[in-house]
This record gives C-alpha cells, sequence and structure tokens, in this order.
C-alpha cells in the first residue's frame, strides 16, 4: 500500500477545512456566552414572548427600502432564536426530538452573517415592537457569536489589531505623530484666535482623561481643537495620556471579548495618570462602550463623560463666553443612535447649539427616534459597501436632512460624520456641510476673558477691550 | 353530550385552567429567578429605574403608537382589551366562580359583554387581515399565528351563540361544548405558546435593560472557557 498522501500532493488551506465546522464552533460559543455572560435572560424572554407582528418593519430603514424578508428586525432576530430554543432549551431539544428537524448548518451561519451585518445596530425597532423585544441586543450577541468562528469584517478587526497588539490604538498613530500634530494644532489655535493653549500630555492628577475617536487626530482637527478650547477657557483640569490616546471600541460591534479588553486599557490609562474621569470626544459608540466600564470592571471604575456634557454643564453655568455672532447659516442635528437611542444625551448639544446658532432647526424624527446615520455598528469603516451605506441605509437620512433645508448638519460622532459626507455626497445633497458641534462652537467661542486672565497672571497690564463686548450665556438668555 | 358537557366544564376546566395558572407562574418565577440572578453578577448593577417603569407603562398602554399606527395599534387594543374583560367580569361566569369556590367580583353588563364579544371577533378577524395583507407581517407569520387567532376567536362566537339562543341555529349544549373546549385549550396553549406573553410582556421593559448588564470580567471569561486567553486578534 502506497500511502495516498504522498501519491497525491493535495494541500488543503487550514481555513477551508475549518469552515465546516463552523456550526459546532459557533455551538461551543454560544454554550460559553450562555454560561459566562448573561445574554440567556433576553433570550429566554424574547424567544417565549415574541409574537411575530411585524411592527418593527414600519421603523427599519433598511427594510423600507430593500423590501427584503432577511431585512424584518424580528426576521433577523428569530434566526438567532431558533438556534437558542433548538439548541439551549429543553422544549427545543424535545420538539427536535418530534421531527422540528432544525440544524444549525454552513449555509445558516452565512445567512446569519449576511443577516447580521446588513442591520446597523441602531435599536429604533426597539422603540416600535409591541412586546419590548431589544433586537440591537440580538444583533450584537449574533456578531460576537460569528466572529467566535472567525466571521467578522476585516476592516473591524485589523483596526481592533492595531489597537491591541500593534501601535496602540485604531488609526497606528505613533507617540511622537501625536505630539507633533497636538503641536500643530496649538500654532493653528495660536494663528488663528491669539491664543496660547495646550494640549496637555501625562498630567498626573488630572481630573479628566481625554479620549476622543483617534482618528480625529488625522481627520477631525476642528473638533479637537474646540474640545481644548473650551478645556482651555474654562479652565478644566484634563490631559491626554500617551499610554492610551484612542477613545474607539470596536469591541462593541463585533466581540465583547474585545470591547472587554479595549475598555480595561483605558481604565488602566486614567490610573496610571491618577486621573480621575473618563472624558470621551465627539464619538458615539465610544461612549457607549465607555458606558461599559463598570460593567467590565466593576463599580470601583473611574466615571464617564462625554465632552458635550461637559461643555454643557459649563455653559449653563456661564462659564463658557461667546462672541456676539452666531452661527448665521441654517443648521440641523443628527442624533448618534448610540448616545441617543436610550435617550442619555439629547438635550446637551440642542442646549449648545441655540446658544451658537441664530436658525437651529430639527430633524423629524429626532432625539430617541432618529434615524440612524445608516453607517453604524462598524459598517461605516467597511469601504467596500459604500453604496450600500448610502443608498438602501443611508436614503432616508438624505430625506431627513433634505427636508430641513440645513446647509450645515451637526453631528458629534467621528462615524456619523464620515458617513454623512458620504450620504451628502451620492444622494445629491453637495451644498450641506457635516461638522462636530465643537466645531462650531470653536467659531464664536471668545477668547477674550482668558487671555486677559492669562496676561493677568502674568503680571502685563491688561489690553484695550476689542470690539464688541464679550457676552456671557447663561442658559436662561439663550 | 350532557356527560361530555359535565366532563368539559369539570375535570377538563379545572385541569386546563390550573395549568395555565401553574405555567404562567412558572414562566414570571423563572424570569425573576433569572432577573435577579444577572442582577447579582453584573459588574454595573445601577439601572435607570424611572426611564424603566416610563418604558414599561408607556408598553402596557401604548397611547402614543395611536398617532403613529392608527389602525393597527387601535384594533389591537381593542382585541385585547374585549379577550381579557369578557371572560373575567361576563356575570355568567362570575357566578359559576360563585357557585365552585364562592368568591365573585362585580360583572359588567351583558349588554356591554355583548358589544366586546363582537368586537373580539371582528378585530380578530382584523387581525388575521393585518397579518395577511401587511408584507412584513405576512412574512414571519407561521400557520399557528392565524389558528391561533381562529382559536382565540372561537369562544367568543360560541359564546354569542350561547347567550343569544334566538339565534343560535344549532344545538345548545354542543355549542356549549364547543365553547367550552375551546376556552380550555387556550388555557392548556397559555404558557406552552406565544400567549405567555400575556404574563412576561410586564417585565420585557426591565429584560431589555439588564440584557446590557453583563458580569464583570465576562468577556475574557468566555475567551478562557474557548481556550482564546492567548490567540492573536
Amino acid at each position: 500500500m502506497t500511502d495516498s498522501r504522498t501519491k497525491y500532493s493535495f494541500y488543503v488551506e487550514q481555513n477551508a477545512l475549518e469552515a465546516t465546522d463552523r456550526p459546532r464552533r459557533f455551538l461551543e460559543a454560544f454554550a460559553a456566552v450562555l454560561e459566562h455572560s448573561s445574554y440567556n435572560l433576553p433570550l429566554d424572554v424574547y424567544s417565549r414572548a415574541s409574537v411575530r407582528c411585524g411592527r418593527c418593519a414600519a421603523d427599519c430603514q433598511l427594510y423600507q427600502s430593500t423590501r427584503e424578508d432577511r431585512d424584518i428586525p424580528c426576521h433577523r432576530s428569530e434566526l438567532l432564536l431558533r438556534v437558542y430554543r433548538r439548541y439551549f432549551t429543553r422544549s427545543g431539544a424535545l420538539a427536535a426530538r418530534f421531527g422540528n428537524g432544525f440544524t444549525l448548518t454552513d449555509e445558516y451561519v452565512d445567512e446569519m452573517a449576511e443577516a447580521y451585518y446588513r442591520c446597523t445596530a441602531c435599536r429604533r425597532c426597539k422603540l416600535t415592537c409591541p412586546i419590548g423585544i431589544d433586537h440591537g441586543l440580538i444583533t450584537h450577541l449574533a456578531r460576537w457569536l460569528l466572529a467566535e468562528v472567525g466571521i467578522a469584517p476585516k476592516a473591524l478587526v485589523v483596526a481592533t489589531r492595531e489597537q491591541l497588539e500593534g501601535v496602540g490604538n485604531t488609526s497606528a498613530i505613533p507617540v511622537p505623530a501625536l505630539k507633533d500634530t497636538c503641536e500643530f494644532l496649538e500654532e493653528e489655535l495660536k494663528e488663528n484666535f491669539d491664543v496660547d493653549l495646550k494640549f496637555p500630555m501625562d498630567v498626573e492628577g488630572a481630573e479628566y482623561v481625554f479620549f476622543p475617536a483617534v482618528s480625529d487626530y488625522l481627520l477631525e482637527a476642528d473638533t479637537l481643537m474646540g474640545n481644548a478650547a473650551v478645556m482651555h477657557v474654562t479652565g478644566g483640569s484634563w490631559t491626554i495620556g500617551t499610554g492610551n490616546y484612542d477613545g474607539i471600541n470596536y469591541g462593541l460591534f463585533y466581540s465583547d471579548r474585545m470591547m472587554e479588553r479595549i475598555v480595561k486599557n483605558e481604565v488602566a490609562e486614567v490610573r496610571r495618570l491618577k486621573g480621575r474621569k473618563i472624558l470621551i470626544g465627539e464619538c458615539g459608540h465610544a461612549t457607549r462602550s465607555a458606558w461599559f466600564v463598570p460593567t467590565f470592571c466593576g463599580p470601583d471604575a473611574p466615571e464617564v463623560v462625554n465632552c458635550m456634557q461637559y461643555t454643557a454643564r459649563q455653559l449653563r453655568e456661564g462659564r463658557i463666553p461667546l462672541k456676539p455672532e452666531r452661527i448665521e447659516e441654517r443648521v440641523t442635528y443628527h442624533d448618534p443612535c448610540n448616545i441617543a437611542r436610550a435617550g442619555r444625551i439629547t438635550e446637551e448639544p440642542r442646549e449648545i447649539l441655540r446658544a451658537i446658532c441664530r436658525d437651529f432647526v430639527e430633524m423629524t424624527p429626532n432625539r430617541t427616534e432618529n434615524y440612524c446615520c445608516g453607517g453604524g455598528g462598524g459598517t461605516v469603516s467597511i469601504d467596500e459597501i459604500r453604496k450600500f451605506r448610502t443608498g438602501p441605509l443611508g436614503r432616508r437620512k438624505a430625506d431627513q436632512i433634505r427636508a430641513t433645508g440645513a446647509q450645515i448638519v451637526v453631528s458629534p460622532c467621528a462615524n456619523c460624520k464620515k458617513q454623512l459626507r458620504e450620504v451628502c455626497e451620492d444622494n445629491d445633497l453637495k451644498d450641506v456641510q457635516v461638522v462636530g458641534l465643537h466645531d462650531l462652537l470653536l467659531k464664536v467661542l471668545d477668547f477674550g476673558p482668558a487671555r486677559e486672565a492669562a496676561r493677568r497672571a502674568a503680571g502685563e497690564p491688561a489690553a484695550d477691550q476689542t470690539a464688541g463686548s464679550p457676552t456671557v450665556l447663561a442658559r436662561s438668555n439663550v | 353530550m350532557h356527560a361530555w358537557l359535565e366532563w368539559a366544564r369539570g375535570p377538563a376546566f379545572v385541569f386546563c385552567f390550573s395549568f395555565m395558572l401553574l405555567g404562567l407562574v412558572r414562566h414570571v418565577g423563572v424570569t425573576i429567578w433569572e432577573i435577579r440572578r444577572t442582577l447579582r453578577r453584573a459588574g454595573d448593577r445601577s439601572l435607570p429605574l424611572t426611564a424603566i417603569v416610563k418604558a414599561t407603562l408607556t408598553w402596557l398602554l401604548p397611547a402614543d403608537r395611536l398617532r403613529r399606527e392608527p389602525l393597527f395599534t387601535a384594533t389591537s387594543i381593542l382585541f385585547h382589551v374585549a379577550i381579557l374583560v369578557v371572560p373575567i367580569f361576563l356575570a355568567g361566569h362570575i357566578a359559576l366562580w360563585a357557585r365552585a369556590v364562592g368568591v365573585s367580583w362585580p360583572a359588567i353588563p351583558n349588554a356591554l359583554a355583548d358589544v366586546l364579544t363582537i368586537l373580539a371577533v371582528v378585530t380578530a378577524a382584523g387581525l388575521i387581515a393585518q397579518r395577511l395583507a401587511a408584507r412584513a407581517t405576512r412574512a414571519l407569520s407561521k400557520p399557528q399565528d392565524h389558528a391561533i387567532l381562529i382559536l382565540l376567536a372561537l369562544p367568543f362566537v360560541t359564546g354569542f351563540l350561547v347567550m343569544h339562543p334566538g339565534l343560535n341555529p344549532f344545538d345548545y349544549e354542543s355549542v356549549l361544548f364547543v365553547h367550552v373546549m375551546s376556552g380550555n385549550l387556550i388555557f392548556l396553549l397559555m404558557p406552552l405558546t406565544k400567549l405567555t406573553h400575556a404574563a412576561l410582556l410586564p417585565g420585557t421593559q426591565v429584560v431589555a435593560e439588564i440584557g446590557w448588564h453583563w458580569p464583570k470580567d465576562s468577556g475574557s471569561r468566555v475567551g478562557a472557557a474557548l481556550g482564546k486567553e492567548e490567540e492573536p486578534v
């Protein structure tokens, strides 16, 4: 007998061989998650109480444009609930014995992968479901289980790898480049606003340790300058930690395992710097994932504050001086799902916008009921699906923006901003500008009092009052 | 037929009704137990209680949804009100309870019961029509979703005929038998089918919130269970 392997020199990719093994590994991961996390409660209740009424379809922007069955939120959730019932409940096992022949197959895993990544996990359908099923939670779990069998968007995995095992952040910005960028921004601020402002680095004992979406250092310099300017005029005690300066957490989109590691890195940096609070920049999912800090690290973990919460409070307390000029263009506000859907941050940005804009209009619907930009759940990072994102997913958003007639769309979220720009480009809204909230605030911020204080502190004589008296806006006169 | 009717009203009813009661209590008990366990293990035990209470009330009394989907919401609300009020507050039913176990409670006038009964049947038909007409709902529907609506309407149709013998073309006792047995069947199916939502609905909002409250270190524990601690990203 000759060894067949020497006769036929076949070679099989390890991955290709494992592909047929995915159902088993999916179920193993499912079992581990049920044991060590606490998804059994919602799965149990939802799989027993779901009534298949189809109300969610009316509220899903994706289903509204594609009209495909697989895009009905309830249908999508049912994909995972069926697996749960069949393999993890006694009644399901019994039903299977009596001939309900559902078996988890490779094709079924593919079907789930497709369905759960067409959904942006915006959780809008939860508001319509008469039973109150949180379809976003099911998508969140399904994506994690899929990731455990090796199905996750490359863009998200590569960025997370860079963050956890590479340079230390998703945009692969090394510390010297970060410092250069911040120095450049300081010069910009000096040149444009005549203000001596520092981006504090590694200051120990600061109240806030700052975690923006790290991509802001490359793409959204105005937002960062706005953040720094607000901290400057309000005398806030803050710092950027060179050990970790990235708030992005793609774990929220595909794996609790990654999310936990990233969240713990943030906490470790705050502890290293002996800081007290985590200050998140203008980023929706960075904020929501940081809200999971106590979940993964326990109740003693540092408090999480979004920069808009900080700014709105300072504005309310009259500590943010504004120039007499206001933003004249018509401005509208897009609520990022991750911070607005549960109603946690909806009013703060509006307070700020009403204070700085002359013509602020709302989109309808707004706040907790706002439509997703179409790039949620990490899909915005996948450039290959831009057509899908700005078409079926983003069309509703484009219509919403068009209806307001606004020239400026404000969104305090790096992902929403990228997606909204592409939505506007692809949907014939070329004149609409998409900016962050602190970008706009920077334009009307009055550095006069801060300059004055600095001069006085340095023992220089007071400068003449320049044109227009600075107005400090309190909430009452907005 | 008389013996059959006695059996349906007697042992069959007692069995089905107890089965429903115990089944639903078990569902609620298991859910409360799981909520407690989840909260005890959760890393973050703070809950937005006001928001949850508000959401629960909004879900139980979906008034704001009338504005968004008036036809479906109105049909659904009327259907639920009718099928809950009539069986519990019908004078005839209360009399049976009083005779059997000696407790009674105020009844609704029979005229109102008639209106609600007709309403139950009409709205059940409306819900079936909606299930067939709306594309998304049709896609989600399984045969049992239609069957259960028909089953729910059956005791109301037969009950109306029993209450109005003049309009009843069939044998009185046979209709009453169908009435009692369809009711029994509903009781039996309550804990076994999606009708369970009758008991679980008040808890779904708190479940949706607690569903996000995972145990401390749950991510890494799952990683360890799968032997993936050292695995590169």
